[in-house]
């Protein structure tokens, strides 16, 4: 027990690796599947307990462990949560089991492989948000993408190679420039300091030159904003999701995309503050024009997963605009931060529930173009309960997550910038109707085509996945400050003094 | 005024590997006129005794941390590293092999003869602190490559091969000799270390500066970097894969500790010459190799031309020495070519474990489907192009996290940012090799390719080795590793 306490994160990060390996090695799809369903509610177990012990009061990082790897260079393995990567933590957890029960039943070729895929990638994601270390933090942000990599480019459709290229190339891009920045800023504390760390920890207290900081904050924002995707980096994103499996499109919709908003949080804003007031209005632009770009493009889609990737787009942009709403005062808008938070766990709720839906759909008809179906309603009821709460969860309604997180969002903006808030909120108008006609398109009207007469409804093991998402959908709505209260203090801490931002270790 | 050097007993010590390998060479030599003892068991015994024996010299007799003069040898820490590393490559190579369809051609007595030699000339060209013996070892090395080239399987093709790379190398060779003339011609003295003392004073004299210009041709003819890389496809892709494998890394290695021992020494006073050259020669090698590299379907050029690139990485690095604080920069360049040298053995050893007696040219659609066929060597090859690709948590992340750091600490944005484009490149065509044997069913007809069944067997151990450590090294070790290098890096660092 002192072990595990000890050493929580760690097991946290590598356990989905250790079952990811076991898996690789034993034959047999059945041990397979129970040992990533297995680990990867495991996993979550041991992250509820990170979300119990967390002291909510407290803005320091918290369960932080440090092990030696490069001395020589101040390379250090450094695990630990703040607020902030807190809640993207659980909402990785929370994800997996369910990604794992949407496989369960899954006739896809080498199950097995695909099944250690996504324990792979769990590490990948739980390392990237845990790693206080600007080294360890890159190995995963890029380690992550190989299982992905493997699940679009095999399990995919038809283009998935070129799907699966261009999603690498595209990130890969962005990250090399990221390391290469984070080695400059690596040397310039070393020059300030006469000491090596690339523990982010020290870094936040290296005073750069405001000149170099515009450079550092461009290379990093660029991965972010490539990862985010921020329009105009977007275009591999429609290409990936029309063509990854479905659990490929819950797990990037989900969680892989949060990890550039984050980047922003943890890195860019923090570490380079003078060149964030520089950058604000070009970034907070650039997200304007994807919401409404992305509402606008997801509303003439005919192809159902193509329009919930582009809505993608667009609810990632309001949280770019939450996360950089400037105040008069320099400050960060606490309101708006804390909205762009919300808004990207609940974008991970919603429309990891939506990519579920639109699989479930495709499974029976091998289509997802929407002229297909039409008054599944009637046919299908309890799907179409799931499709309406995970609708009106991306919409907004209040009630939902999705409600809070957009209304804090616009709120902080407000006092940021009225025009921004006030196109920014535009892109809830214009989600309303996209989504909406979604959901019209497919459940509503009459029966058009015979063979959807006689589609079954939601097999229990579909139920299974689908029915947490929808209780999230609708307690996040109703009980935000259960899911905020863990990160309120960190997100003020933030907001209120990013321009001397330093985090404290907690020594438990 | 030239005198020979004095032979003494440190020398006999410093020499052991060399002599153990020359006289090999001799026996294995005599043995192929032998009726009695010419069989290829026989011949094989003689050449493994020779390598334990060799291999068990450079380790158990310790080098110094600075080296110092042996009769014209240094036995420092650095040239201890370097023979090891080409002694290990050498054993890799022979181990593969063994299981392949020429191990009967190469362990005949002629070819284990000259094999032999050319390792001795390798290793006392690392080794070495006096241009000639620099250029007798170099030579003693290339010409033995030129004929195993073209002898080990007598077709137009590697004879061909043979001939470019002798015609081109013979010219390198030529630039190169007459670079260390020139640089004899103004410092008065053939030894390195004399050579240091003496440039400053004449850095500015056209004659020295020639020469250095001469010598960087020279390494980079030999090191293949573009515009004179010519060579290199047609000699990878017309050797039999072993030999390529060998040539590929034990050549870079031998230029890079040449190249480590003359820029962070000698050559650091005249900065202003070489320094600009070898940028040129940098930035072009990291683009045109990189670029080439998309449009090959032969797999040999493919990776040709993905070497040429990684000596544009590591060219790189060797221009960071240019300035003040040279340990960054040596502590790179050897760690790069420890995981580039690992790396490509894998590689390699994945095309010679896939070839067939009839199929000995591999395409790239030759690997089409591999996953389903052979997973085990498909997971390989996977392993091994994420390592070049410098992703984590392969090697090649972390080479290149030091080549980058050691070129930022000196202000070498620009050759950063060429850097990253070619390593964005690369991963295109890296990443194409994936695809194939994941996501592409196969198009070669059934038996083109060798199925390697995972099991016990000399290939699949020799490329578990590899596998293992390319990934140890991107995680768990690079810090031991690191540590190690330091130390070996002393002994060039402190020859400034």
């Amino acid at each position: 027990m002192e072990f595990f306490n000890s050493h929580v994160l760690s097991i946290l990060t590598f356990m989905p690796l250790v079952v990811a390996g076991a898996i690789f090695l034993v034959k047999g799809d059945q041990f397979a599947r129970i040992a990533a369903l297995g680990g990867s509610i495991l996993t979550f177990f041991v992250s509820l307990h990170v979300w119990h012990y967390f002291d909510a009061s407290s803005v320091k990082v918290q369960f932080v462990e440090s092990y030696v790897w490069m001395p020589e260079f101040g390379i250090r393995a450094i695990f630990g949560v703040d607020g902030i990567s807190l809640l993207l933590v659980m909402l990785t957890t929370a994800l997996t089991p369910l990604v794992i029960l949407s496989l369960w039943h899954s006739h896809v070729a080498h199950l097995r492989y695909f099944l250690a895929s996504v324990m792979a990638l769990q590490t990948g994601m739980l390392g990237a948000l845990v790693a206080l270390d600007l080294v360890f933090f890159y190995v995963f942000w890029e380690a992550m993408l190989i299982p992905m990599y493997f699940i679009i480019g095999i399990w995919g459709g038809a283009r998935r190679i070129y799907a699966t290229t261009k999603f690498v190339l595209y990130t890969v891009v962005g990250s090399l420039l990221m390391l290469a920045a984070a080695i400059v800023l690596y040397i310039s504390y070393y020059r300030q300091t006469g000491m090596y760390s690339t523990s982010i920890l020290d870094l936040y207290n290296a005073t750069i030159d405001p000149r170099t900081q515009l450079w550092l904050f461009g290379c990093f924002a660029l991965a972010f904003a490539i990862k985010v995707p921020m329009w105009p980096f977007h275009t591999w994103l429609p290409d990936a999701h029309v063509e990854a499996p479905t659990a490929g499109s819950v797990i990037l919709a989900g969680v892989l995309l949060k990890m550039g908003t984050y980047g922003f949080l943890r890195f860019s804003i923090p570490m380079f503050p003078v060149a964030v007031k520089s950058f604000a209005p070009v970034l907070v632009f650039l997200g304007v024009v994807g919401i409404i770009y992305g509402a606008l493009t997801a509303w003439v889609q005919k192809d159902a997963k193509k329009l919930v990737a582009y809505s993608s787009v667009s609810h990632l942009g309001f949280v770019v605009v939450g996360s950089l709403a400037l105040l008069a005062d320099g400050t960060l808008s606490p309101e708006a931060l804390t909205g762009a938070l919300y808004q990207m766990i609940n974008h991970g709720v919603s429309t990891g529930a939506l990519f579920f839906l639109v699989g479930v759909i495709y499974e029976r008809r091998h289509t997802r173009m929407l002229e297909d179906f039409g008054g599944l309603a009637s046919v299908m009821p309890w799907f179409s309960v799931m499709l309406i709460v995970a609708t009106l969860g991306s919409v907004g309604l209040p009630g939902t997550g999705g409600f809070v997180g957009e209304f804090l969002i616009l709120l902080g903006t407000f006092q940021s910038s009225p025009l921004t808030a006030l196109l920014a909120g535009s892109g809830v108008l214009l989600g309303a109707i996209y989504m909406l006609t979604l959901c019209r398109k497919i459940l509503f009207g009459p029966v058009k085509h015979d063979e959807n007469k006689a589609l079954r409804d939601l097999t229990p093991m579909e139920f299974a996945y689908l029915l947490p998402l929808a209780i999230l959908v609708i307690v996040m709505g109703v009980f935000p400050d259960f899911f905020l209260g863990k990160s309120k203090a960190s997100i003020e801490h933030l907001a209120k003094n990013y321009r001397s931002y330093s985090l404290a270790v907690d020594a438990h | 005024m030239f005198s020979f050097p004095e032979i003494t007993s440190s020398f006999y010590m410093t020499a052991a590997p060399i002599l153990v390998l020359v006289t090999g060479a001799m026996i294995t030599l005599l043995q192929s006129v032998s009726r009695r003892f010419g069989s290829r068991p026989a011949i094989e015994f003689v050449m493994w005794v020779t390598m334990v024996a060799a291999i068990a010299a450079a380790a158990v007799i310790p080098g110094e941390q600075v080296g110092h003069l042996a009769g014209g040898l240094l036995s420092g820490t650095m040239s201890r590293f370097a023979q090891l590393l080409i002694l290990a490559i050498a054993a890799f190579v022979m181990l593969m092999v063994r299981d392949h369809h020429t191990g009967p051609a190469f362990f005949r007595g002629e070819l284990s003869s000259i094999f032999l030699m050319i390792l001795s000339g390798m290793l006392m060209m690392v080794a070495s602190d006096d241009l000639v013996s620099l250029f007798v070892g170099l030579e003693l090395a290339s010409i033995g490559l030129y004929v195993v080239i073209g002898y080990l399987q007598p077709n137009r093709r590697s004879q061909e091969g043979a001939i470019k790379y002798f015609i081109l190398g013979s010219v390198a060779a030529a630039i190169l000799l007459f670079g260390f003339a020139l640089l004899y011609a103004s410092c008065g003295t053939m030894r390195l270390s004399g050579i240091v003392a003496n440039l400053p004073s004449v850095a500015s004299h056209g004659w020295a500066r020639l020469g250095a210009l001469m010598t960087l041709v020279g390494l980079g003819f030999k090191l293949a970097l573009v515009p004179f890389h010519m060579w290199a496809p047609d000699a990878y892709e017309s050797a039999p894969t072993a030999i390529t494998a060998f040539m590929a890394t034990t050549v870079k290695v031998m230029i890079l500790v040449m190249a480590l021992r003359l820029f962070a020494g000698s050559f650091s006073t005249m900065a202003e010459v070489w320094y600009p050259a070898l940028v040129v020669l940098a930035v072009l090698s990291m683009i045109v190799g990189n670029i080439m590299a998309l449009v090959q379907s032969s797999l040999k050029r493919m990776l040709a031309y993905s070497s040429i690139a990684h000596s544009g990485y590591m060219a790189v690095a060797v221009c960071a020495l240019s300035s003040a604080g040279s340990g960054l920069p040596v502590r790179a360049i050897l760690f790069y070519l420890l995981s580039y040298v690992l790396v490509s053995l894998g590689a390699f050893g994945v095309v010679m474990a896939l070839e067939t007696p009839d199929n000995d040219q591999l395409t790239i659609d030759d690997l089409s489907g591999l996953a389903k066929k052979s997973p085990w060597i498909a997971f390989a090859m996977t392993v091994f192009m994420f390592s070049f690709a410098g992703m984590p948590p392969t090697a090649g992340f972390i080479g290149k996290f030091f080549v980058f750091n050691a070129a930022l600490s000196n202000h070498l944005y620009g050759l950063v940012l060429i850097g990253v484009i070619g390593s964005s490149i690369s991963l295109f065509y890296y990443l194409r090799l994936v695809v194939r044997m994941y996501m592409s069913e196969p198009v070669a007809p059934f038996g083109a390719v060798r199925a390697v069944v995972p099991g016990i067997s000399l290939t699949n151990a020799l490329l578990a080795f590899a596998v293992l450590g390319t990934l140890l090294l991107g995680t768990a070790l690079p810090g031991v590793a690191m540590e190690r290098l330091v130390r070996t890096s002393a002994d060039v660092v402190a020859r400034k």
